[in-house]
């Protein structure tokens, strides 16, 4: 048997092994550095890898190749959605790193392994102990979110889906206050995340059964000739789509959705709402757009149906909540569906659609988030929506920006959110699908009376006796922040030179 | 020669009769053990359960030609992680039980509707299409571990690299959630020792007593009694006590001394 040796070419991965790189360091400095100088040493190398690994992807923002025998596929899509991850992933690594808001610490636990409540944990916090695992392990994810969208093949995607939830699954239950909440939070997204994995695992068995190949490529050539058994086809699709909505939490595979934001510690929320979604959906795309494309007239009801579920009860769900992080991610939910329906779109204005839609939402999100982190009280986070009331009076910027980001997310004009919800619409539109449109249009009705309603909270009533205060925002939640609301301003009133950039690069390799 | 090859009931692709004899026994014993698995109350039978069940998919490997998965579904599966979770267990207590309260009513039994509309569904799929083995020979052909050592190295070379990734945050997980820093000094032998002599103290100052050693039984499952005739529970491994493997002292105490009655009798 002869071995010929793999080929890959490593300047067009060089993106994703640098993160993974400095996870390794980090690592490294974790074994090896003193406890107090650790926190020094970790933030500005996970901050330094991202940015050179940033640096790289503009270098090879023209690639469209498949390298690493066929296992990755750099084109437009990839690089455009690696590009928004490692962005957010600093805006998100900034957030983590945050040391000045809470009274005892970061956000995160002083020792995990301290049963809550226990004189342990108190001597640990007491002793100002941290956990600066969390930086490596932010890398860890970010880097797997980098191949996730990237995945030539079911094998290499399923791996990716590890890599990034791993690490998630961890830091959700690391929250310094209220760890019951975190801990449950963490198990429940363990265990519901182990399930749908082994549900892909399946459904990609069932892809190669009907096609004899994982690759993308082989699997699109077994559809249009026709070449393999339709039970396998169908039920391949099927489940390996219940992993993949699992991940960017559709209806009816949303419910941990909810537990999960609320529980974890809200820098983690933030950066996983927004990386996970953009590498969940990029990952969709690249399976439904390269691998599946024509089995399209199976699955387009189907995503139709589930998109639709998905915009109308998690707005509906929304609406009833009283939680502030609930009620984002509720509305996480609902941009699902309102994300989905561009998929369904099959054309090329759908995938610019979409990915135009991925790159605002992150940035809209991990800023709304950032604001939960600085409105405080005695206890931590008052995260109950009437401790908002009356927030215009007492901190009138920190209010302004949260509203920005809110009709974001609500799509108002000169907004970014605007821009990409009439993307996506317009998209499903002209590929005929107006049923999605209508109700896509509806729900964004629905969905922005929630939102507006937290303004209304914040502008037009009296602040609560002693109600919660807004932190003095520190430098780095400040410099993420910013970031966020620059962004959504910009693509709300500039959005084109960014939609260009994007439909020059809506154009997948196989 | 020709005689011999037509004699040879194990050509590639089909399903030989000894083949078709140890699934028909093995199958529905895996079968039988996984479904207890998730009935049995203690954990220790679920894991040697799950133990069987691994090992019998392994013997299917190995009878489907596939020798290397066979062993590798022993050694690390069996071995391995089995043993993991034994560990596991061991470290967190035979008499740590998880509660079975339902917190939400009736999900047990909605689960398992749906469950079996899972199964019934994807047999009906998969016994529909099932169309005979494919491709068997040509995966062999240059025998089972170099054909997966060349796919390893080759063509899945990327994934098999990024699993790293997947197992170094294993460990880094297992370290934050486990590894716990003494914020204090341990306490030293003498330390303790003043401790239990202290007035006041819960600890006895002699070794806790051996559990019972008697005339009629001698046992670990005992607990000794105490020279007023009363049974002594601190005698008893904790453990034990946890598993209900106790028994009861009634038999051995002394009776009770009624007034009036002789001693010296």
């Amino acid at each position: 048997m002869n071995f010929v040796a793999p080929v890959i070419n490593y300047s067009q991965v060089l993106p994703i092994l640098i993160v993974l790189g400095t996870a390794l360091l980090g690592v490294i400095v974790e074994a090896f550095v003193a406890r107090d100088r650790r926190y020094q040493i970790q933030v500005p190398l996970s901050i330094a890898g991202l940015v050179v690994a940033f640096v790289w992807i503009l270098k090879i923002h023209a690639t469209t190749a498949i390298t690493a025998e066929s296992a990755v596929a750099i084109d437009g899509p990839a690089l455009v959605l690696q590009g928004a991850i490692v962005i957010l992933g600093i805006a998100g690594l900034l957030l983590i790193a945050e040391r000045k808001l809470d009274s005892s610490g970061d956000a995160f636990v002083a020792q995990a392994a301290a049963i809550p409540g226990s004189e342990a944990e108190r001597t640990a916090t007491l002793a100002k102990l941290t956990q600066t695992e969390v930086f490596p392990l932010t890398l860890f994810a970010i880097a797997g979110m980098m191949l996730f969208p990237a995945a030539n093949d079911l094998v290499t995607m399923f791996v990716a889906l590890e890599v990034l939830s791993l690490p998630l699954y961890l830091m959700s239950g690391l929250a310094r206050r209220r760890r019951l909440l975190s801990q449950e939070a963490a198990l429940k997204y363990f265990l519901l995340g182990a399930f749908s994995s082994a549900f892909f695992l399946y459904g990609a068995a069932f892809l190669y059964g009907y096609s004899g190949s994982v690759g993308f490529r082989q699997i699109r050539e077994a559809i249009q000739t026709n070449a393999g058994n339709d039970v396998f086809l169908l039920t391949g699709i099927a489940l390996v789509s219940v992993g993949l909505l699992f991940k960017v939490s559709a209806v009816p595979f949303h419910s941990w959705t909810p537990d999960v934001y609320q529980g974890a510690p809200t820098p983690v929320t933030a950066f996983m709402a927004a990386c996970t979604k953009i590498a969940a959906f990029g990952a969709f795309a690249r399976l439904f757009y390269v691998g599946l494309s024509g089995a399209r007239w199976d699955w387009r009801p189907m995503l139709t149906v589930i998109a639709i579920a998905t915009m109308v009860l998690g707005a509906l769900w929304a609406l009833t909540q009283t939680d502030i992080k609930r009620m984002l991610a509720y509305s996480s939910v609902a941009h699902s569906g309102f994300i989905l329906t561009g998929i369904v779109a099959t054309n090329k204005a759908g995938l610019s659609g979409t990915l135009f839609y991925l790159v605002t939402y992150g940035f809209t999100t991990i800023g709304a988030f950032a604001i939960v982190t600085l409105v405080r009280n005695a206890s931590g986070e008052a995260t109950h929506i009437s401790g908002y009331a009356g927030l215009g009076k007492r901190s009138p910027w920190i209010a302004m920006l949260l509203s920005l980001f809110l009709l974001a997310l609500a799509g108002i004009p000169l907004t970014s959110g605007f821009v990409a919800k009439f993307a996506v619409f317009s998209a499903a539109y002209e590929s005929g699908s107006t049923v999605l449109v209508i109700f896509g249009v509806l729900t964004s009705a629905i969905a922005a009376f929630f939102y507006i309603r937290l303004i209304v909270l914040m502008f037009f009533q009296d602040p609560e006796e002693d109600g919660p205060t807004v932190a003095a925002a520190p430098l780095m939640t400040t410099a993420a922040i910013a970031l966020c609301a620059t962004v959504t301003l910009v693509l709300g009133i500039l959005p084109n030179s960014l939609v260009h950039v994007i439909d020059a690069a809506s154009r997948f390799v196989f | 020669m020709n005689l011999i090859l037509a004699a040879n009931p194990f050509t590639p692709g089909q399903t030989g009769t000894p083949e078709a004899v140890l699934f028909w026994i093995l199958a529905p014993l895996a079968v039988l053990a996984a479904v207890s698995m998730i009935f049995v109350k203690k954990a220790v039978h679920s894991a040697l359960l799950l133990a069987w069940v691994m090992i019998t998919l392994a013997i299917f490997y190995i009878a489907e030609d596939a020798p290397f998965l066979g062993i590798v579904q022993i050694v690390v599966y069996t071995g391995a992680v089995m043993m993991l979770f034994l560990f596991i267990l061991m470290l967190v207590g035979v008499d740590s039980s998880d509660s079975l309260v339902e917190t939400i009513k009736g999900q047990r039994v909605m689960a398992m509707i749906g469950a079996l509309g899972f199964a019934v569904l994807l047999i009906g799929a998969i016994g529909r299409s099932y169309t005979g083995f494919a491709g068997l020979t040509a995966a062999n052909t240059d025998g089972n571990v170099e054909g997966l050592a060349q796919l390893l190295f080759t063509r899945y070379v990327w994934a098999f690299e990024v699993v790293s990734a997947l197992l170094i945050t294993a460990a880094l997980g297992a370290m934050v959630l486990g590894h716990r820093e003494r914020s204090s000094e341990r306490p030293t032998q003498r330390e303790l020792s003043i401790l239990r002599f202290r007035p006041g103290s819960k600890l006895p100052g002699a070794p806790l007593p051996n559990p019972g050693v008697y005339a009629l039984h001698n046992a670990v499952d005992v607990p000794a009694l105490l020279p007023d005739g009363t049974p002594d529970p601190s005698s008893v491994s904790r453990v034990l006590k946890a598993r209900g493997d106790v028994l009861d002292t009634k038999a051995f105490e002394m009776h009770t001394i009624e007034e009036g009655e002789d001693e010296s009798k």
